[in-house]
């Protein structure tokens, strides 16, 4: 009797934190989205009105009308951050592989300071990147904020892609030795396509993270036409003029609904990697 | 024969696979930093950029003056308190929703999907959403707050009040950063042996002392890496800062990124900002260190 | 795989460069294209302001088609960084619309041309001495004002009638504004809500800083000496911070607001009273479109010994010197944009102002503004804040001083002695 309930007890206990938890965690995007769908003037109503009385797609058809220059900064985020993953994967692949099958003073050397490179603030690389980027001709181009991040992200990127190589058993890469294969054939033919799950989970994890940028596209970049997400959102509506809170909301949805793809779309993959990273490297 | 000029192959190998990672690491992060670390000592301002002059040496001005307007003190305060408080928070909220999600419920796994949804919502919009809710006229948290205090507090404005401001930043970093924290405790749990478990509970153990004598060593080493990611992470918090207050009210939420980029790219003065951050960087080694140190003998013992 | 990737890494890469380089860099101007003239303008990217700089773009370009205009855009916030880390990489503006509070840092940094250099000196006679004062350091003038206006009271005549108050009769010292306020405050809007009596912008941005000196001078106060150094210790200064601590403590101030937050309490019906620049009405009305008709506006209130001095506010260009041929085209630009004809659809129905230029003073948008009649004698009662280099500096630290005395409680004497000491090292 009394076992049971105890044991009921912590059960109801169990879905409450759930409840709690969940609920903390998803009703301000639900939130969001609500506010998307009201008129202004509603949004400004208080007490707040918990669903739009008057749904409304003003805040959208203004978006996708007038506040167009909101998709150059999209467009620029999907180039942008596309580019990124892929030059980290592939920096992740050729780094990480060296990392976990080279066992020498050099690599070892080289895993440290990669994950020393993580410890420093963007704020004072980026002191210093500004004047060092004109001087080679890089500032205010894709390619110079590209890289700029890119440099940033590779150190994660090649210590999570070293544990996908260390679950490859190192008797498939003697093996293709002994059948004459050059190092090259047998890093990319080899093994890198037993690692392909791990490559996606890299790149993906880059992409989420360079699509989240601010600090470096706010430093590196000046021209309106080459601004990415987070800096071009934060400069350009929420200007010194006035507030409008249902477009801002309405640009949330929209520069968060990809992300939320991808996500669900990766998942499988997202979270082996990242839990492979974390718990194992 | 073949076996040595394979080492040394090998060798010669790797140090060129780790060349482009290096290359870039060394143009964008060391260069950069040993370079911020030169203009700290130095008089660098607008004047320097535009006409191209190299800075000057100037006895440690920078630094006494950071220190002299109290600005630094309060930063570093603020720092840490906002890490200690974020990660506090988020392991406790984050480990019981990880042993929830791991036991029997329903729909675990549907739960554990959508959960993830605010680690994928970019900074800036988190940031935004919460501005949103904590609007002080028309926010939602506000009215939430006049209707439990019975109509007591009709004007409650979270981040204009400097004691509650960095609670609301903390907030909305918590919001974003609890499921990633879940679901690596998550995987972490589905590590602990099921068999040792369930030999204790025979042996009449109770659930807080299966929790604390077998679940947490188990998971030392995720809770281990977990944390430290979080502590880098908090430590760099910029963007999150910068939208929500700016580093206000009277400077409750002036962090040291918030301090470093409005010494350096507000009132545009290079030297003193590459002050605050060198003063930054040198704590976040600290810190990184001290904690690995005592994580360390934490696992001996 | 291997080359997949690679042929996929390789076009992404010419992509990006093709995208930077399509979008991204500007060609020079050769001798008989037409010379691009490069003016730096925030106001582009407020959707208030937008269509008039673009019909500016256009009949400019019209009446000169030797001449082309780019526009360099960045956020009112970052315009200024954005001008100056250009010029450092070698990409200097020729001409930035701005405010006359960024004269200090341009004038400091090297990039400001005194005007007379680059344009017509008959054109710049035309304009009030004691504006242009406003503009000069070491004799020589910095900036050109499209038009100004100094922090001028706003207040909402309904509100007013509501409570009992004459609509006609604002208050003109703090005293009578603390009389209605206590009034006014009883009020609620249509929802319910509080009505805040007095708006004074108080957050960290520059202009908040620009108008708590305002506040100081309303009181006879002052924060400088002539020549730049600090000067606090004065019975204005600190009856402007005691006011502040009143007005909070009384709840009549929206806390820690900026001026885009008043604008839009005021809109709503939510903020009686508060000080602004004129063409704030703007942010009002983009809100409200229905505000111009309980928008009313009086001169800034007098305190203590004070004569309700307040700090003169433009919207101004402020010229580089790039060469002969771009300083030609700066010259055309200034001139065409400062008259009559240009400006006055815009001072009429888009950002109300007084206008600077003595040719102007007559002008049909002046006479007909409603919403400005009342405060028009204010625009000659106004002082000059002294040239200090970190002025924007200066400003963002008076903001944290009026955040101590309001928000965190903290003695008036105690956060002007944390004031002198971060302001001092800055100077």
């Amino acid at each position: 009797m009394n076992i049971k309930t105890g044991r009921i007890l912590s059960l109801i206990l169990r879905y409450m934190i759930l409840a709690v938890i969940i609920l903390f965690l998803l009703f301000p995007i639900y939130w969001m989205l609500a506010t998307s769908f009201k008129t202004n003037m509603e949004a400004y109503q208080y007490p707040p009105t918990f669903y739009p009385d008057e749904p409304s797609v003003s805040a959208y058809i203004s978006l996708f009308t007038q506040n167009n220059q909101f998709f150059v900064y999209y467009v620029n985020n999907f180039i942008v951050s596309g580019i990124t993953a892929i030059v980290c994967t592939l920096a992740a692949v050729i780094t990480g592989y060296a990392i976990a099958r080279f066992n020498i003073r050099w690599t070892v050397i080289v895993a440290s300071l990669l994950v020393f490179t993580q410890m420093f603030p963007i704020v004072s690389r980026m002191i210093s990147l500004y004047g060092l980027m004109s001087d080679i001709g890089l500032i205010n181009t894709r390619t110079g904020l590209v890289l700029a991040i890119s440099a940033a992200q590779i150190p994660f990127c090649a210590t999570l892609m070293s544990s996908f190589f260390r679950n490859v058993p190192k008797e498939i890469e003697e093996a293709a030795y002994v059948d004459g294969a050059g190092r090259n054939r047998i890093l990319f033919s080899v093994i890198t396509p037993l690692v392909k799950p791990g490559m996606l989970a890299v790149g993906i994890y880059a992409f989420l993270q360079t699509w989240d940028d601010y600090l470096h596209a706010a430093t590196l970049i000046q021209s309106d036409n080459l601004r990415t997400l987070s800096i071009g959102i934060s400069l350009r509506y929420l200007g010194e003029l006035s507030y409008d809170w249902s477009l801002i909301n309405a640009i949330s949805v929209i520069g968060t609904v990809p992300m939320v793809l991808v996500f669900f779309f990766f998942q499988k993959y997202m979270i082996k990697g990242l839990v492979a990273g974390a718990v194992k490297g | 024969m073949r076996s040595l000029s394979k080492k040394k192959g090998d060798m010669y190998y790797a140090v060129m696979l780790t060349i482009p990672a290096l290359v870039l690491a060394l143009l964008f992060i060391f260069i950069p930093i040993v370079d911020s670390v030169i203009k700290s000592f130095q008089e660098y301002k607008v004047r320097n950029i535009i006409a191209g002059l190299p800075g000057e040496w100037n006895d440690f001005e920078n630094y006494k003056n950071i220190f002299i307007s109290g600005s630094l003190p309060t930063a570093i305060a603020n720092t840490f308190t906002f890490v200690v408080i974020v990660i506090l928070c988020q392991f406790i909220l984050g480990m019981a929703l990880a042993l929830v999600l791991n036991s029997n419920v329903r729909f675990a796994r549907f739960f554990r999907s959508i959960m993830m949804t605010p680690w994928v919502v970019p900074t800036v919009i988190s940031a935004l959403i919460w501005m949103w809710l904590f609007q002080p006229q028309y926010g939602l948290v506000k009215y939430f707050v006049q209707l439990f205090s019975g109509g007591e507090v009709t004007d409650f404005a979270m981040l204009n009040n400097p004691d509650t401001a960095l609670m609301g930043v903390s907030i909305a970093a918590l919001w974003k950063q609890i499921p990633l924290m879940t679901l690596l405790l998550l995987a972490g749990l589905q590590n602990v042996p099921q068999d040792i478990l369930e030999a204790a509970t025979i042996d009449g153990a109770g659930s807080l002392r299966k929790f604390f004598s077998i679940t947490l060593p188990y998971l030392s080493p995720v809770v281990k890496v977990s944390i430290s990611m979080s502590i880098i992470e908090n430590f760099k918090q910029f963007p999150l800062f910068w939208t929500m207050t700016g580093g206000g009210p009277d400077g409750a939420t002036t962090n040291l990124a918030i301090l470093s980029y409005r010494e350096a790219f507000v009132s545009m003065n290079m030297g003193s900002g590459a002050a605050v951050t060198t003063i930054w960087m040198a704590l976040m080694i600290i810190t990184i260190g001290v904690y690995n140190k005592l994580f360390r003998t934490q696992d001996m013992s | 795989m291997k080359k997949l990737l690679v042929f996929a890494a390789i076009t992404l890469m010419v992509m990006a460069n093709v995208f930077a380089g399509g979008s991204g860099e500007t060609s020079e101007a050769t001798a008989d294209s037409p010379v691009t003239l490069k003016v730096a303008n925030y106001a582009l990217l407020e959707s208030g302001y937008e269509d008039f700089w673009a019909g500016v773009k256009e009949g400019f370009e019209a009446k000169y088609p030797q001449y082309k205009i780019e526009w360099v855009t960045a956020p009112y916030g970052e315009i200024l960084n954005q001008v100056i880390n250009m010029a450092g990489g070698g990409d200097r503006v020729d001409v930035i619309f701005g405010e006359e509070s960024w004269v200090p840092q341009l004038y400091s940094s090297g990039l400001a041309a005194p005007v007379t250099s680059i344009v017509d000196e008959a054109f710049v006679s035309d304009f009030d001495p004691a504006v242009m004062d406003v503009f000069t350091i070491d004799g020589d003038i910095y900036g050109i004002p499209l038009y100004v206006s100094p922090f001028i009271l706003y207040y909402n005549t309904e509100l007013f009638e509501q409570a009992g108050l004459d609509p006609a009769n604002p208050p003109k010292t703090y005293d009578e504004m603390l009389a209605a306020a206590e009034k006014l405050s009883q009020l609620t809007d249509a929802n319910g809500n509080k009505v805040y009596a007095f708006g004074q912008t108080t957050a960290s941005v520059v202009v908040s800083g620009n108008a708590l000196i305002s506040m100081i001078y309303n009181f006879g106060g002052n924060v400088f000496t002539e020549d730049g150094q600090l000067d606090v210790d004065n019975e204005g200064f600190r009856q402007a911070f005691e006011m502040l601590q009143l007005l909070d403590e009384k709840g009549y101030n929206p806390q820690n607001a900026k001026l885009k937050d008043l604008r839009n309490l005021f809109a709503l019906g939510q903020l009686a009273m508060y000080y602004d620049q004129s063409w704030g009405f703007n942010g009002v009305s983009s809100i409200n479109p229905d505000a111009a008709s309980f928008t009313a506006s009086a001169a800034p209130l007098a305190g203590g010994n004070g004569t309700g001095e307040a700090v003169l506010c433009s919207h101004c260009f402020i010229v580089v010197d790039n060469g002969e041929a771009r300083n030609a085209a700066t010259n055309a630009f200034v001139q065409y944009v400062i008259s009559e004809e240009v400006l006055n659809d815009y001072m009429t129905n888009i950002t109300p102002a007084y206008p600077a230029k003595n040719s102007m003073a007559d002008m049909e948008a002046v006479v007909n503004s409603g919403v400005l009649k009342g405060a028009s004698e204010s625009i000659s009662n106004v002082r000059k804040v002294p040239y200090v280099s970190a002025m924007s500096d200066i400003s963002l630290d008076l903001c944290t001083l009026a955040q101590a005395v309001t928000v965190s409680d903290t003695p008036v004497d105690e956060a002007i002695d944390a004031f002198v000491r971060s302001a001092s090292v800055k100077l």
